[in-house]
C-alpha cells in the first residue's frame, strides 16, 4: 500500500495525455503516459491503441489513486475515449493553486511554475512550447515526431512524480479528492457544452462588422455620448447630470469608467444598461472568439479554481456567459429539449446567515424575503408589510443588504439608493443593530486574516492574505468562496447522478434535458443544490429558483433584451429577410413554474 | 492544511441534531467541514479604552446591567466648565460638602454596544429628590429587564420612557469587571487630593 497524506492506496497512477483540441471541440487524444508509483510499472500508449481500448490501462478502482496536473483535461480524454472516470483523482494543479492562492508566483501556476516553486528542474519553457505546438499541429506525425511527443509526455509524468513527492507533506488528501471530483465534473460539463443557435450566430458574425456604426447611431440617440466610434467622457458627464444619475469617481476626481463600475451602475440604473452593452460590444466582444463546436455547442475550458475565491474563471470572450449579456440570446435548446437555469436564491445572504449563526439573519432568510424581513426587524415597516404594500422601503433595505455584502460604505450606498449620506448611514446602522452576531463574525474574519495571514472555506480552499489586503475582499471571502464550494459539490453530485449540466454560472447551474424529462431533472438538480448547501452550511438549506426555456424558445437575460432587439432590427433593416424569426422577440408568454424547495417565480420566455 | 501558526484549523465534529444532512455516497462530507468561526479563532479581543459617564442619548435604546456588583452609589463632582464628572475620594468628601453630589452610577449599554456609566442623582441629606431624578431612577430600574429610550419632557419636568414595540435581542456585555469599568471611566477623572487642578480652579486658585 502507498500512503498519500492520511490515506493509503493499493496503486497510485501518475498520468498525462497529449491531445489536440480544436476550438469548441472535444479533445482528441494523441498519446498517454502513465506510471505506477508502487510497482514502477510504466505505460506509454499511442492514439491508435488508445482508440481500441474500452477501459483505461490502469486501475481506476476505489483503492487506486489517479494523479495528474489539470485533471479536467485528462478526464476529458477519458470521456472522448468512452472510458469510465477514476474513483479517486488528485489534481496537483488544484492543490498547487490551493497551496499558493493569494501569493505572487514568479513563474505562474502551470506545471513549470509549480516545479520552479519547489526548486525542481523540468523541461524548459521554450522546449515545452515547441512540443506542445507539434502536438497541436495535428497528425500525421513522423516516427521521429511520435517518439519526441511520447518523450515529452513522459517528461511531464516524471515532473509530476517529483511534484507529488514535494507536495504530499502539505496535502489535505480528503479535501483534495473532493477538488479532484469536481475536476471530473468540470470535464463532463465541458463535454456537454451549451447549445447555441448557430444559424443566428453565423448571421451575426456575417453582419457584425457592418452594423457597428448603425448600432451606435441607433442606441446613441438616447445618450448622445459617441463621436463616431469614440466614447466622449464630457458628453457622458452631461448625460449623467441631465439624467440625475450620480456616478462613482476615482480618487483623481474623474469618472470611474471601468467595466466593473459600468456593470454595477447598469444594475442599479437600468437606463445605463443599453449603453453598457454597447460599450462592451464595441470594445471587448469579438464574435469570432466565441468557441462553438461543429455540434453547435459552446465549449470552452471552465478554468476551475482560477479565481482567488476558487470560482471558475472561463474566458470572457470564449464563454457565452461572458460580459455581453445580450449574446446569451444565442443559447437555444435543441429540438425536443429544454434548458433550466437554476440559481440559489439570495445565496450570499443565506451563507452569511448560516455561517455567522445570527438568529435574526437566519429568520430573515427563512422568511423567503430577507430584504423585507430586515425592514421589519428594523421596525421600518409594519409586521404585515409586503412587497406590494412597501416596495420602495423594501428596495432600500435590499440595497443596504447588498451594500453590506459588497462592503460598500455610506457614500456608495447613498449614491445607489438616491438618498442622502445620513440616510444611508442610518440604514447601515440599522443593519449593524439588527444583525450584531453577523457583524461580530464578519469583523472576526478581518481580524483573523490580518493576524494569521490566511482564510479558508468549509472544505479547505485557502487564501493567503498580504498586508495590504482589501477588507472588503476579506469580509466577502467566506460568502464567495463557500458559494464556490457549494457549486462544486452540486456539480459533481449532479453530474454523477446523470444530470446534464451545460455550465456552472457563478451561483447558478444551467442544465439540459429532453422536454418530457425536464421538470424531473429540475427537481433532481434543486435537491442536489439544496443538499450541497446543507453540506457546506452544516444543515442549513438554501432555496433555488428555476428559469425554464423549451425549444423553440431561446434563453434571454432581461438585461440584454433591448440590445438583442436593436441588433436584429438593424440587421433586418440592412438585410431584409436575413433575421426573420429572430426579430420578433417580444415576451411571448409568462410561464409559472413551481418546484419543491423553490419559490414560484414568473419566467419570461422569448422565441 | 494549517493556519498561519502552523496549527490545524478546527474541524466541526458532527452536526446539530435538528439539522439534516444529505447522505453522501462514499464520502462523509460533513466530517470534512472546517470551522468558519473566525471570530473565536482570531483570538482578537476589543480593548475597552474609553467609558463615558453620561446620560443616555435621547435617540439611544439602552439597557442597564442588573445585579449587585454592577452599580456604585457614590459622590461625584460635576464640572460645568468642561462638562466632566469626577469621582471623589471618600476621604475628601467631608471637605467638599456642598460641592459634591450623591449619585448612583449604573453600568449601561446602547444598541451599538457602547458601554457607559449612567449617573443619576440620589436624595441628599434632606431626603428630597426632584422629578427628573425620580423618573430617571425608575427608568434605570425598568432598563434592567428591557430596552428603553429616555426623552426629557420639559413640560412635565421629568423623563418620558419609551419601549420598543417588538422584542430586541438581549445586550452582549463586554467581558470586563465592574472595577475595571470604574477604573477606565475615571482613569484621569479621580479627585484624590485637595490640590487637584479642578478643585483649585473652582476655588479661584491659579
Amino acid at each position: 500500500m502507498i500512503r498519500v497524506g492520511s490515506k493509503e492506496f493499493r496503486e497510485v497512477w501518475l498520468a498525462d495525455f497529449e491531445f489536440t483540441a480544436l476550438p469548441g471541440e472535444r479533445p482528441d487524444p494523441v498519446c498517454l503516459v502513465a506510471w505506477e508509483m508502487g510497482s514502477g510499472r510504466r505505460l506509454q500508449v499511442w492514439r491508435d491503441e488508445l482508440l481500441e481500448m474500452r477501459r483505461p490501462p490502469y486501475s481506476i478502482a476505489q483503492d487506486s489513486l489517479f494523479v495528474c496536473f489539470y485533471a479536467s483535461a485528462e478526464m476529458s480524454c477519458h470521456l472522448s475515449l468512452g472510458w469510465p472516470m477514476p474513483m479517486n483523482v488528485l489534481d496537483l494543479y488544484a492543490e498547487f493553486r490551493n497551496l499558493t492562492n493569494g501569493l505572487t508566483l514568479p513563474s505562474g501556476n502551470g506545471l513549470l511554475g509549480a516545479l520552479i516553486w519547489f526548486g525542481l528542474g523540468g523541461i524548459e519553457a521554450a522546449e515545452k512550447e515547441t512540443m506542445r505546438n507539434l502536438v497541436l499541429r495535428g497528425g500525421p506525425w513522423t516516427p521521429q515526431e511520435r517518439t519526441a511527443i511520447l518523450e515529452y509526455c513522459k517528461s511531464d509524468v516524471k515532473s509530476l512524480s517529483k511534484l507529488l513527492v514535494k507536495m504530499v507533506p502539505n496535502l489535505d488528501i480528503d479535501r483534495a479528492l473532493l477538488r479532484g471530483r469536481y475536476m471530473e465534473a468540470a470535464a463532463r460539463i465541458e463535454d456537454q457544452g451549451i447549445p447555441i443557435d448557430t444559424v443566428a450566430l453565423n448571421k451575426l458574425r456575417r453582419h457584425w462588422d457592418g452594423i457597428q456604426d448603425h448600432l451606435i447611431g441607433k442606441i446613441d440617440i438616447e445618450y448622445q455620448v459617441f463621436e463616431r466610434r469614440i466614447f466622449k467622457v464630457d458628453r457622458f458627464t452631461d448625460w449623467l447630470v441631465k439624467s440625475s444619475i450620480p456616478w462613482p469617481r476615482l480618487d483623481t476626481g474623474r469618472l470611474d469608467l471601468t467595466e466593473d463600475t459600468f456593470r454595477e451602475m447598469a444594475r442599479i440604473h437600468p437606463r445605463v444598461s443599453l449603453l453598457h452593452e454597447l460599450r462592451v460590444a464595441l470594445s471587448q466582444m469579438r464574435l469570432s472568439d466565441l468557441v462553438v463546436g461543429r455540434d453547435g455547442r459552446n465549449r470552452c475550458m471552465l478554468s476551475a479554481f482560477r479565481s482567488r475565491t476558487g470560482r471558475n474563471q472561463p474566458s470572457n470572450s470564449k464563454f457565452v456567459f461572458g460580459p455581453s449579456v445580450w449574446l446569451r440570446g444565442l443559447i437555444r435548446p435543441e429540438p425536443d429539449c429544454g434548458l433550466a437555469y437554476i440559481d440559489w436564491a439570495q445565496q450570499e445572504f443565506g451563507i452569511a446567515a448560516a455561517l455567522s449563526e445570527d438568529p435574526c439573519m437566519i429568520e430573515a432568510y427563512e422568511s423567503g424575503d430577507p430584504y423585507l424581513a430586515f425592514a421589519k426587524h428594523a421596525k421600518a415597516v409594519p409586521p404585515d408589510a409586503s412587497k406590494e404594500t412597501h416596495p420602495s422601503e423594501r428596495e432600500q433595505f435590499k440595497a443596504c443588504v447588498l451594500a453590506v455584502q459588497y462592503g460598500m460604505g455610506e457614500k456608495s450606498l447613498a449614491c445607489r439608493i438616491h438618498q442622502s449620506i445620513p440616510y444611508a448611514r442610518e440604514l447601515l446602522r440599522l443593519h449593524r443593530e439588527t444583525y450584531p452576531k453577523f457583524w461580530r463574525w464578519s469583523n472576526g474574519i478581518v481580524d483573523y486574516a490580518m493576524v494569521h495571514g490566511k482564510l479558508w472555506t468549509t472544505f479547505g480552499w485557502n487564501v493567503h492574505i498580504s498586508q495590504g489586503a482589501n477588507p472588503r475582499f476579506l469580509q466577502n471571502f467566506p460568502m464567495q468562496a463557500n458559494g464556490s464550494e457549494m457549486l462544486r459539490i452540486a456539480c459533481f453530485r449532479g453530474t454523477e447522478q446523470g444530470i446534464k449540466i451545460c455550465a456552472p454560472v457563478h451561483d447558478a447551474i444551467l442544465i439540459e434535458a429532453p422536454c418530457d424529462e425536464l421538470e424531473e431533472k429540475i427537481s433532481a438538480t434543486q435537491k442536489v443544490m439544496a443538499d450541497a448547501s446543507a453540506i457546506v452550511l452544516n444543515g442549513f438549506r438554501l432555496r433555488s429558483e428555476a428559469k425554464i426555456v423549451r425549444y423553440p424558445e431561446r434563453y434571454m437575460d432581461e438585461r440584454g433584451l433591448k440590445m438583442w432587439q436593436t441588433v436584429w432590427s438593424i440587421i433586418e433593416d440592412l438585410h431584409p429577410s436575413s433575421s426573420n424569426e429572430l426579430t420578433s422577440l417580444e415576451p411571448e408568454r409568462l410561464c409559472n413554474f413551481s418546484c419543491a424547495e423553490s419559490h414560484t417565480r414568473s419566467i419570461l420566455l422569448y422565441t | 492544511m494549517s493556519d498561519g501558526n502552523g496549527q490545524k484549523p478546527q474541524i466541526q465534529e458532527g452536526v446539530s441534531e435538528d439539522m439534516e444532512l444529505p447522505e453522501e455516497d462514499g464520502f462523509d462530507l460533513g466530517r470534512l467541514r472546517l470551522s468558519q468561526d473566525f471570530h473565536n479563532l482570531a483570538g482578537v479581543k476589543k480593548a475597552l479604552m474609553t467609558i463615558p459617564v453620561r446620560r443616555p442619548d435621547r435617540q439611544d435604546f439602552v439597557r442597564v446591567r442588573s445585579g449587585e456588583g454592577w452599580y456604585l452609589e457614590t459622590v461625584v463632582l460635576e464640572d460645568s466648565v468642561d462638562r466632566e464628572t469626577y469621582l471623589v475620594d471618600p476621604l475628601l468628601r467631608s471637605e467638599l460638602v456642598g460641592e459634591v453630589i450623591p449619585k448612583v452610577l449604573y453600568t449601561t449599554i446602547n444598541r451599538q454596544g457602547i458601554l457607559f456609566l449612567w449617573p443619576i442623582r440620589l436624595p441628599g441629606e434632606d431626603g428630597r429628590l426632584n422629578d427628573w431624578s425620580k423618573s430617571a431612577l425608575e427608568a434605570a430600574e425598568m432598563a434592567k429587564t428591557r430596552w428603553i429610550r429616555l426623552i426629557a419632557n420639559r413640560a412635565l419636568g421629568a423623563y418620558d420612557v419609551y419601549n420598543p414595540v417588538g422584542n430586541l435581542p438581549e445586550p452582549e456585555w463586554p467581558g470586563v469587571s465592574f472595577q475595571e469599568v470604574i477604573r477606565i471611566a475615571f482613569r484621569d477623572k479621580l479627585i484624590s487630593r485637595m490640590d487637584h487642578p479642578v478643585l483649585r480652579r473652582l476655588r479661584g486658585a491659579t
